[in-house]
């Protein structure tokens, strides 16, 4: 069945769920603190990367999952997916890049943050699945 | 790689599941290696050769061989 979840993958899913939920809770102080209470010196470094700390934690669980997934199958559909998902990422910022060096409209400021990468990323790779799984089918 | 996993599979009266969890891995991963799209490793394919006793030679071909 394609909706058996394994052990590794109920873990992983865990884990996202709570870096996921750390992340939107850690942003929205964070965002308060710089709208309301000014940080200034190092103070304004410590606080901008908090952010991404639970973003760390979810590219950890995924790796942690490659590894813990019993499933040879399994794990080289996520590596698959993995690798498109990285595909896609390289592209859209190259050619994000080459637009935003020769169109004069679209600089630096108009263009999107490089947070948003883990986000292409991550869409990407969750669009990958069922692709690759139907090469399997 | 050819196999013949279907046929010992259905030989047992055994669903893709059932074998599935025979071998601790999802259907998906029995699909796969039964429509010949996925190959499996040598520890997969030694539990395999163990579980219908027989050897990796009488369930899978190489396509060279065959």
């Amino acid at each position: 069945m394609w909706c058996t979840r394994s052990a590794a993958e109920r873990v992983y899913l865990a884990r996202t769920l709570v870096s996921m939920s750390i992340y939107v809770l850690v942003t929205a102080v964070v965002s308060w603190i710089f709208a309301h209470r000014h940080p200034q010196g190092a103070l304004v470094y410590l606080l901008a990367v908090l952010p991404t700390l639970p973003i760390f934690a979810v590219i950890a669980s995924l790796g942690k999952y490659l590894v813990e997934e019993k499933d040879e199958f399994v794990r080289t559909v996520l590596v698959q997916c993995s690798l498109w998902a990285t595909a896609v990422v390289l592209a859209f910022a190259t050619c994000l890049g080459s637009l935003q060096k020769y169109v004069p409209s679209l600089n630096k400021s108009a263009g999107l943050q490089n947070y948003w990468v883990f986000v292409v990323w991550f869409l990407a790779f969750a669009a990958a699945q069922p692709l690759v799984r139907r090469r399997y089918k | 790689m050819k196999n013949r996993l279907r046929v010992l599979r259905a030989e047992k009266n055994w669903s893709q599941a059932d074998l599935a969890e025979r071998l601790e891995v999802s259907r998906q991963s029995v699909n796969a290696i039964e429509t010949g799209k996925f190959d499996p490793s040598l520890p997969l394919a030694f539990r395999l050769a163990r579980l219908f006793e027989m050897t990796i030679e009488q369930i899978f071909s190489d396509d060279a061989s065959s």
